[in-house]
This record gives structure tokens, C-alpha cells and sequence, in this order.
């Protein structure tokens, strides 16, 4: 497989108000990468996935995408990116089939060509009997499956998810896993951020830990088991974000809720 | 599917969209599919099942209805052959009231959709595109609100003043339409850019509110402006006009019409076509600006501040002894004052309350009776007619979801719920009413009005616990879906309309004899004790 870079990031940094979300975050992904983007609530995780799909513009530092400057050309590069937002925002007024309709032909793709794609991904997610039913009504599971799918309709070769396993069953977070082992030794390039450490662990090529701004990991799981003494990817987190106390502050909580004795 | 009238019309003006750079076919997708869901906008009883069916008289088609009977009102003014300048000005005044009214009310959910962003701008679609897209949808929706709200004055205008007058207020309802629109949207615009997005949610809602008590009195005064006819009208033309936007449209009519060339009127009719245009350039090109703002939607608002609340403590303790019982006073009364589709529904009925009795004596002074102390403390009656339909949608909110709470609670005696919410609404809602309107008939006739309210507030207090059992009996307040409201039920409010009447008739003629309304109130008090006991029975 050829090295080829899909995406960049050189010296990203981005504040809110007097806050200091990303600091000179520098990053290159290589086609067919599995990225598990990790760190701790509040990390900056979302704003650089909100930076590369172009939802935030006053950034400083620059991202290239398949090679292009996203500021120079700020439309063309989405037509191969798929996106699994973190809160399931979807317009669930739509029927699923209405959804999809709508998202592929913004990616270009003529109506027939969409209609028996989604027939077939329906029918692999269970969701066929579901298709001209309101996305209101939609179990959380069901809603994850539908933005799976949109964000894959148009077979894009860079794929952001953010909790993609959300609320999803056992059976289906398996599929999914699989699926995306499959599409990255397809050459797509998967960019996944979550919480689930055992996850990130298991499918992840490379692991990048972002703490407070700033990249403070980035390697294989087993580089990071390497560099550091600690066994599970749970256990390398807690100690590169600096957490250690969790025994003393569980402690202190059980404390706390079974009163002062 | 998107083959509808509006994408049809669109489509003629593809080559204008290109010309200015948009992408055409996503832009007529985006707008396409736009519609369809506003087609779906208010949620119907029928949530799960497929959605073929689309009835033909939709919430929306209703509304335009009511604009176009709203619309009558404007016919009078439209009349005066030779005063253009002045009569037009207040056609204008009220059609750019509905007009903005309305789009802050129905439409602020198309410019502040925060999916927008997510959805569409991960798409690979250019800014303009987005924009137009928006701004389009929009011009739709108003194009079928000022067409339903103008079209029969506009004929009954054009019949009587001819040809030229009808293109030049056809000419003139467009820039106002657009004027409108833009103005709506550079307000949102600058209230992003300095608050945060809760502020202007609050700033909506009671917009909402504010135009539904407003609709009630425009039907008032439909009957009254046809007397206003008759009245000369001798208007001079002064500088500080200028500022007033409906004047700069209606002095394009005294110009081109009355061939009037005063200095003032010609500045006045350049506004008129200039700024317009120009807020419009500005729209565009503070668009991108304003999507980076609409950010701040998506984003948890500012902590609150807590306030100092003794003062209600000391109220939930006096009401209710029970500690549970304490615990669900203060969680209804947060709920009644925080949950916005809630009080959209609620609050307007509320405001009418205050404002119809309000109404009826301004209207007594205008026609010369002045007050009668007799009898117009009775007005204070109207405030208990919201109690039916309030109580009704007690049980209703928008996160009906968190009402698996009730059944998990350890709560022996299940009635406290109820109980302390109806006493939540009481004092969060009732009584404040009742409160305004008695200071204001304090000062209109004078202390014996508090003897009056008292008895007025206890007929609440037995009300608000009956009105409860004959509608919601045993549910739970909070508990079920608005998109599962049912219309209330209508024979049981009118009842209690003529039980609201009747009672009223009967203060009326125990306050004709002598010291028996010192005995009315007692008798209330021990009928109010009863009742509440009767309905929530303690074990």
C-alpha cells in the first residue's frame, strides 16, 4: 500500500473566548489508518473533528485533506468524507429513506443509485421495515444505524466517528467493528474518537491521546505499551492525562454518599 | 416527491441563482426537502406509522386562513383617495407587525436550525449555497403568508384606485416583505453576537407569546376600526417620520400618485427603495458570520446564577407541610417556569386573562361610562376562565420521557403529585394574575376590591382542584407527549365557562345585600378545605 498522506494537520490551534481548546496540534494520517483519537471530556477531541469537516473557521495552523488546503478550497474535499456526528443530530422530521435520499444526492449521487444502496444496507442493519417511518420514532440504536449508514452512502474514503457505538447492541457493535477492519484494509482511513478504552484498544492502528490541547501520545497500542509500564489502554490514559487517584476519589464518593460516620 | 408549486416557480429562476454562483440543483434540494418538513412541522397524533398520507388542511394551511381573515382589517385603509401618505402608514404599520411577528414566531426554527450546521455544512456544498438556500426557504414561506394575509385588499385596493396603484403597491409589499425578513434576521444576528443562544430562545418564546395575546385584541379592534372612518384626518408631514419605516413606503404612493414634491417625502420614498436593498447586501454578507455564531446554540448556555430564595421557601413550607409534598411544589413550579413549549402553550391564555378584563375598561372609558364599582371588580372573573384550560395541560410537557420518575420514587401517598402541582400553578401562575389585576381595580375603585379578589382567589382555589378531576383525574402532571395533545376537552371548558358565569352572578347579587358577603367568604374558605380534602384525600 502506497503511503500516501489523506490527512494533515500542522500547528492547529483554535481558542474560545479565553480558552485555549487546541494548542499547535500536529498530526499526519496515512491511507488505510485506523486512528482511535482519545482523551479525557473537555480534551479538544470534537473541536479538531468539528475544525476538519469545516464547522469552525476561526482556527489558526492549517489542515490539508487529500493533500488540498481546506481554506483554499473549502467544498470540494467533503464529497469524499463520511461523518458520524457525536450528538445524532439528523432531521428526524424525515422518513429514514427521505433522510438518505436527501444526504446522497448532496453527495452527488442520482436517486435510483441511492435507493438500491439503502435497500440493501437497510436489510443488513435490520432496518428495512423501518424505512418510511419518522427518524423521530427511532430507538437511540436504530438513530445510530441510519447516521451509520449516512455517513457511508456515498463510499467516501475518510471516515470521522464519534461514539459511532452508541447505544447500539452487542450483535451490531460487532458488525460495525468488523466493518470497519474491512473497509480500512479497503483503503478508507477511519478517524475514531470515543470513551470505550477497550474498543479503541482492539481496533485502532494507531492511538493519538490529546490532553488539554495537546497531543501527549501517539503510536500503536503497543509503542504506548512499550513507552509505558502500565498493561491496558485504560490504564496508559489514566496515567498520561495524569489520573492516578481514581481509587482515593471512588473512596471519598462512597464516602460521601453513605454519610459521615 | 419534491415536484411542489414553489420548487416549480424556483425552477424559472435557476439561470438567476447560477448567475450569482449558486450550485442550483442542491440549493432546489436543500429547499425541496426543507418544505417537506415543515409539511411535518406540527406533530401529528399518528407519530409511528408510515407516512403516506398527508392531509390537505395542514396546521399551516389553517394559519393561512386566519392571516387572510386578518387581513380584512386592512381594508379600510386603504380607501382614503387622497391621503395616501398617512392612511397607508398604518396599513404598512400593521402588515409589517404580522409580517415580523410571525416570522420570529414560526420561523426562527429555520434560521437557528443548529442541524444545519451538522448536516449540510459537512456536505460538499459552497457557503452561498447554504445561504441562499436559507433565505430562500424563507422568502417561500413569506411569499405564502403576506400572499394570504394581502391578496383581498390588495384586489379590493387595486379595483378601487386603478392600475398604476396596484403596481406600485405590489411593488411596495415586496420590499416590505423583504425588509421584514432581513430585519428579522440582523436582529438574531446581533443578539447572537452578544449573548448566547438560551437569551435568545427566552427572546423568542416570549415573542410567541406576546403575538398570541396580540391576535386576540387585533380581533377586538376589527369591529372598532371600521368606526374610525369617519374621522378627518389632517396629518402634517414632520422630520422625525422619517424614523417610522412604514412612512417611507406610503410617501412613494403620495409622489407618484398626488404628485406631492415635498422635500421630506422624496428622502423618505429613497428609504424606502435603499435600505431594503441594502440590509439585504448586509444579510449576505453577514451570513457566514452569523452561522459561525449559530455555534454558540449548540453549546450548553452559561451556568445560572442562583438566586436567593427564602421568599418562595417560605411560601412551599406554609403551603405544604409534607417534605415530599414540598419537593414536588418546588419541582412544578420550575417546570411551569422554565419549559418553553410549555408556556407557549400556557402562557397565552394567561396573558388573556389579564388583558381581556384590562380591555373591557379601557373600552368602558373610551365610550364615556367611566367605572362602575358596582359591578366591574366582576371582570376579575375572566382570570379564573384560563384555570380549565391551564389545569388541562398540566399534564403535558415536552421531555414527557422524564416521567418514569414518578413510578420509581418511593411515594406512599401518589396525590401529592397532583396536589402540589396545582398549588404550583396557583402561586406561580394564578395568583400573580389575580394579584396584578386587583392592584389595578385597587386604584380604579378602591379597598373594598380586596374583599371582592378574596373571594374571586378562594373561587380559584375550588376550581383549579375540580377542573383537575373532572379532565386529569389520577394522571400525572408532566407526563404525556405535547405531539399527543388532544384538543381539550371542549364541552367540559365550556361548562365550566357557564359555572365561571354563574358564580359570578351570584357574587354580584350577594354583594346587593347587605353583610352577606362577609358571610360568602367564610363559607368559601370551609367549602375550599372540603374540596381539597374531597379530591386528595389524606390516609
Amino acid at each position: 500500500m502506497t503511503e500516501e498522506t489523506i490527512l494533515e494537520l500542522s500547528d492547529l490551534s483554535i481558542r474560545f473566548g479565553n480558552q485555549q481548546v487546541l494548542n499547535q496540534v500536529n498530526l499526519k494520517v496515512k491511507r488505510g489508518e485506523i486512528i482511535g483519537y482519545i482523551g479525557p471530556n473537555g480534551a479538544g477531541k470534537s473541536t479538531t473533528v468539528k475544525i476538519i469537516l469545516g464547522l469552525l473557521a476561526n482556527y489558526h495552523g492549517n489542515v490539508y485533506v487529500f493533500g488540498d488546503n481546506i481554506r483554499d478550497n473549502p467544498v470540494d474535499y467533503k464529497r469524499k468524507i463520511g461523518y458520524v456526528p457525536e450528538n445524532g443530530e439528523i432531521y428526524d422530521d424525515l422518513t429514514a429513506s427521505e433522510y438518505i435520499q436527501f444526504i446522497g444526492q448532496m453527495y452527488g449521487m442520482d436517486q435510483a443509485e441511492i435507493e438500491l444502496k439503502l435497500d440493501a444496507l437497510l436489510a443488513k442493519f435490520e432496518l428495512t421495515k423501518v424505512k418510511q417511518t419518522k427518524i423521530s420514532s427511532f430507538s437511540k440504536g436504530m438513530k445510530q444505524k441510519l447516521l451509520m449508514i449516512a455517513s457511508l452512502i456515498h463510499n467516501p474514503d475518510l471516515l470521522f466517528f464519534d461514539e459511532p457505538l452508541s447505544g447500539l447492541d452487542a450483535n451490531s457493535v460487532m458488525i460495525i467493528k468488523e466493518m470497519m477492519d474491512q473497509l480500512a484494509r479497503a483503503g478508507k482511513t477511519i478517524f475514531y474518537s470515543s470513551h470505550i478504552m477497550d474498543v479503541v484498544e482492539k481496533i485502532s492502528d494507531r492511538i493519538v491521546i490529546l490532553n488539554q490541547g495537546e497531543i501527549i501520545a501517539d503510536g500503536a497500542f503497543t509503542d504506548l505499551q512499550a513507552q509505558n509500564k502500565e498493561g491496558t489502554l485504560e490504564q496508559i490514559f489514566n496515567q498520561l492525562t495524569g489520573f492516578d487517584q481514581h481509587e482515593q476519589t471512588a473512596a471519598e464518593i462512597v464516602g460521601i454518599i453513605q454519610g459521615a460516620d | 416527491m419534491n415536484q411542489s408549486f414553489s420548487l416549480k416557480i424556483l425552477d424559472r429562476f435557476a439561470g438567476l441563482f447560477r448567475l450569482f454562483g449558486v450550485d442550483y440543483s442542491k440549493l432546489r434540494l436543500i429547499v425541496g426537502f426543507k418544505l417537506t418538513m415543515d409539511k411535518r412541522r406540527v406533530p401529528t397524533i399518528i407519530g409511528n406509522q408510515a407516512q403516506k398520507k398527508e392531509p390537505i388542511i395542514t396546521p399551516f394551511v389553517t394559519s393561512l386562513l386566519l392571516y387572510a381573515f386578518l387581513g380584512l382589517l386592512l381594508i379600510p385603509f386603504l380607501f382614503f383617495a387622497e391621503e395616501f401618505y398617512f392612511s397607508l402608514a398604518i396599513a404598512f404599520t400593521i402588515v409589517m407587525f404580522i409580517l415580523m411577528t410571525s416570522m420570529i414566531s414560526d420561523f426562527s426554527s429555520v434560521l437557528l436550525d443548529v442541524r444545519d450546521k451538522v448536516v449540510l455544512a459537512t456536505k460538499p456544498l459552497d457557503k452561498r449555497t447554504i445561504s441562499v438556500a436559507k433565505f430562500v426557504h424563507v422568502v417561500i414561506y413569506m411569499t405564502q403568508l403576506a400572499g394570504a394575509l394581502l391578496l383581498i385588499p390588495f384586489v379590493v385596493a387595486s379595483f378601487f384606485h386603478g392600475l398604476l396603484f396596484s403596481v406600485i403597491l405590489l411593488v411596495t409589499l415586496i420590499l416590505i416583505s423583504l425588509f421584514c425578513i432581513v430585519v428579522t434576521a440582523l436582529f438574531y444576528m446581533v443578539i447572537l453576537k452578544f449573548f448566547d443562544g438560551e437569551k435568545l430562545r427566552n427572546l423568542i418564546n416570549y415573542v410567541q407569546i406576546f403575538l398570541s395575546v396580540t391576535l386576540v385584541f387585533v380581533y377586538q379592534f376589527i369591529g372598532r376600526s371600521i368606526g374610525l372612518i369617519g374621522v378627518s384626518l389632517e396629518f402634517p408631514i414632520e422630520w422625525w417620520q422619517l424614523l417610522l419605516p412604514p412612512f417611507w413606503f406610503s410617501a412613494v404612493f403620495d409622489i407618484l400618485l398626488n404628485k406631492n414634491t415635498n422635500q421630506f417625502l422624496i428622502i423618505a420614498a429613497s428609504l424606502a427603495v435603499i435600505v431594503p436593498i441594502v440590509s439585504l447586501l448586509i444579510y449576505f454578507k453577514a451570513m457566514p458570520a452569523f452561522e459561525q455564531n449559530l455555534a454558540k446554540l449548540l453549546n450548553a448556555s452559561t451556568a445560572k446564577k442562583e438566586k436567593k430564595q427564602w421568599f418562595t421557601r417560605k411560601i412551599a413550607k406554609w403551603i405544604s407541610r409534607d417534605q415530599q409534598e414540598r419537593a414536588v411544589f418546588d419541582f412544578a413550579r420550575v417546570m411551569l417556569s422554565q419549559e418553553r413549549e410549555f408556556k407557549l402553550k400556557v402562557y397565552p391564555a394567561l396573558g388573556i386573562s389579564i388583558a381581556l378584563p384590562l380591555f373591557m375598561i379601557t373600552m368602558m372609558f373610551i365610550d364615556g361610562y367611566g367605572v362602575n364599582p358596582e359591578i366591574d371588580y366582576l371582570y376579575g372573573y375572566f382570570s379564573l376562565l384560563a384555570i380549565p384550560t391551564i389545569v388541562y395541560m398540566l399534564k403535558y410537557s415536552a421531555k414527557a420521557n422524564g416521567a418514569y420518575l414518578y413510578q420509581v420514587l418511593p411515594v406512599q401517598e401518589r396525590s401529592i403529585f397532583y396536589r402540589a402541582t396545582l398549588k404550583a400553578f396557583m402561586m406561580q401562575l394564578f395568583v400573580p394574575v389575580l394579584v396584578i389585576l386587583m392592584l389595578i381595580y385597587l386604584f380604579l375603585i378602591g379597598p373594598i376590591v380586596l374583599l371582592h379578589f378574596s373571594i374571586i382567589l378562594l373561587i380559584g382555589c375550588i376550581l383549579t382542584p375540580i377542573s383537575y378531576r373532572m379532565m386529569n383525574n389520577g394522571r400525572y402532571p408532566f407526563n404525556e407527549s405535547f405531539s399527543l395533545v388532544e384538543s381539550a376537552n371542549t364541552t367540559i371548558i365550556f361548562g365550566m365557562m357557564f359555572v365561571i358565569g354563574g358564580l359570578a352572578f351570584v357574587h354580584y347579587l350577594i354583594s346587593t345585600l347587605p353583610y352577606l358577603i362577609y358571610l360568602y367568604l367564610p363559607l368559601l374558605l370551609v367549602v375550599n378545605h372540603f374540596i381539597w380534602k374531597k379530591i386528595f384525600p389524606t390516609r
